[in-house]
């Protein structure tokens, strides 16, 4: 299945959410006229989206707060699905939209790696392969891991969160601007990690407002702004393209 | 145009997800009662401490009820099943916005680990429940079996229902508030501290209009009277069962699409 195609190909992508609309009114004409549609608003998040991303790349998308990069992100991640075009998406993802979603305070770091891992699609297999990896990677002792995870301090999340959404190599991993939490020293780890999946062949799309880091690590990039992208090219290219969006001078 | 295009099919349950189902249960029963002392105990006493209220309060009220006790926990096992899973079940998806927003898993994974961790609970409450029966003289019977049945078809009618809620509370959050406002409405309206025939006859048809009664009324004529339920009855908790699973999933399709950007 693996080629040397693109693992991500997005063809005029169009995604609208439905909003619901405030006010009594609304109900009461809802209540009228007996349709799902009239209750929501239709608005389009994302339109005209054309994006090929290979095998192996890793693609940096940057843009204003609004300007769709999130919604795509969570197309690509399969939690959305295009209203208009098509989607393809050739591989099993990853996706880091949020670090440490899915961990339950009230459970232990062990009982959290299973649920989570579980909920990110992972299957159970290799328990103890993975249980290595997110001791070694979150420098987290065993005493600490059998702890509650409401106990942890912000940065043990972190550490956590990382450990388990990477522990098996995935072939696509999504990024979303997690890395702006936990200290210099976790954030060098988190680069190195995925310097170290990009090498093993994974595919990365990683979304941020700072061009600093898409220059730091990504080969390709995608400027987004108003729900669309106006700009692909080399990083450089795009960050000129951005500082002109936002009126700074390169 | 090789591989399948993922998203399409991710959100949608399949067997597949199974496991995480299961795992979703299990915390759901690890949580209900984490942080008190008592813990899973209270899944047990909590029934207890309701009888104990009502044997209190009502037991001289209704005489012409031959064994009370028996009678009210029958009722109440039951109704704290329907009203502690369905305002659970009704919960589910909001409370997971976080995971579900930046996660690819099916919502409904959410509200089935509600659903199962109230048959678990259901069923350890079994436990005392049948102990408090023979302490009142109950002998068990072949028939008693005859809940397994009756317990699927509520669960189902628990199930469609509370999703229905669930996913308009996706919406409009004024479910929620005005499901745990007429949750004890339908207590005192559902015959279960009292017998059915204390209702006058004009207003029977209310009732009978009342799905919660003819559950209870079922598991009373296994539990209390020891009989089968008739073939009428039958009919209609499997009515009732299927009609609420169709309501509830054909309304889930079709608020589905919007959950993601209301949260």
């Amino acid at each position: 299945m693996m080629g040397t195609g693109p693992m991500i190909e997005l063809n005029a992508v169009a995604v609208d959410y439905l909003v619901q609309r405030h006010g009594f009114r609304s109900i009461k004409a809802y209540l009228t006229s007996f349709g799902s549609e009239r209750l929501l608003e239709r608005k389009r998040i994302l339109h005209d989206v054309h994006l090929s991303i290979s095998r192996g790349e890793c693609f940096g998308i940057i843009g204003r707060n609004g300007s769709g990069k999130s919604t795509l992100l969570r197309l690509l991640a399969g939690i959305m699905e295009p209203t208009e075009g098509s989607a393809r998406i050739h591989g099993r993802v990853a996706p880091m939209l949020a670090l440490g979603v899915g961990l339950e305070p009230e459970l232990s770091g062990w009982e959290n790696v299973r649920l989570c891992r579980l909920l990110m699609g992972h299957g159970t297999g290799d328990e103890s392969g993975v249980n290595d990896y997110v001791r070694t990677f979150s420098g987290l002792t065993e005493k600490e891991l059998s702890m509650q995870v409401k106990r942890f301090s912000t940065g043990m999340m972190a550490r956590l969160g990382f450990a388990i959404a990477t522990a098996t190599d995935p072939e696509i991993l999504l990024i979303d601007e997690v890395l702006a939490v936990g200290d210099v020293a976790f954030q060098q780890q988190c680069y190195q990690r995925i310097g170290e999946l990009k090498h093993g062949g994974c595919t990365i799309v990683f979304v941020t407002h700072f061009l600093s880091e898409i220059q730091r690590i990504c080969d390709r990039a995608a400027c987004m702004e108003n729900g669309t992208i106006v700009k692909v090219g080399s990083t450089h290219e795009v960050g000129v393209h951005y500082h002109g969006l936002l009126g700074i001078p390169v | 145009m090789s591989g399948p295009a993922l998203p399409i099919a991710s959100t949608r349950l399949t067997r597949a997800n199974w496991p995480v189902v299961r795992a979703v249960a299990w915390r759901n029963v690890r949580l209900r009662y984490k942080s008190s002392l008592l813990g899973f105990v209270w899944t047990l006493l909590n029934p207890l401490l309701f009888l104990l209220i009502f044997l209190l309060i009502f037991s001289e009220a209704f005489p012409q009820v031959p064994n009370y006790p028996v009678f009210a926990l029958s009722g109440l096992i039951f109704w704290s099943f329907f009203s502690t899973t369905s305002a659970h079940i009704m919960g589910a998806l909001v409370e997971n916005s976080a995971v579900l927003r930046s996660l690819a898993v099916p919502p409904m994974v959410f509200p089935l680990g509600q659903l199962l961790a109230g048959l678990f609970n259901l069923g350890m409450s079994f436990l005392p429940f049948a102990v408090i029966l023979h302490f009142f003289g109950r002998v068990p019977h072949l028939t008693d079996l005859l809940v397994i049945p009756i317990v699927l078809c509520y669960a189902a009618f628990i199930m469609g229902l509370s999703v229905a809620l669930a996913a308009l509370n996706v919406y409009f959050r004024d479910i929620g508030i005005l499901w745990n406002a007429l949750l004890p409405a339908f207590f005192y309206i559902t015959p279960i501290a009292y017998p059915a025939d204390l209702i006058p006859d004009r207003l029977r048809w209310i009732v009978e209009l009342n799905p919660l009664y003819h559950f209870i009324a079922a598991f009373r004529t296994v539990l209390v009277d020891g009989s089968a339920p008739q073939v009428g009855t039958w009919w209609i908790l499997v009515g009732l069962a299927v009609v609420a699973t169709v309501f509830g999933s054909s309304l889930y399709k079709v608020l589905r699409p919007g959950f993601i950007a209301n949260y």
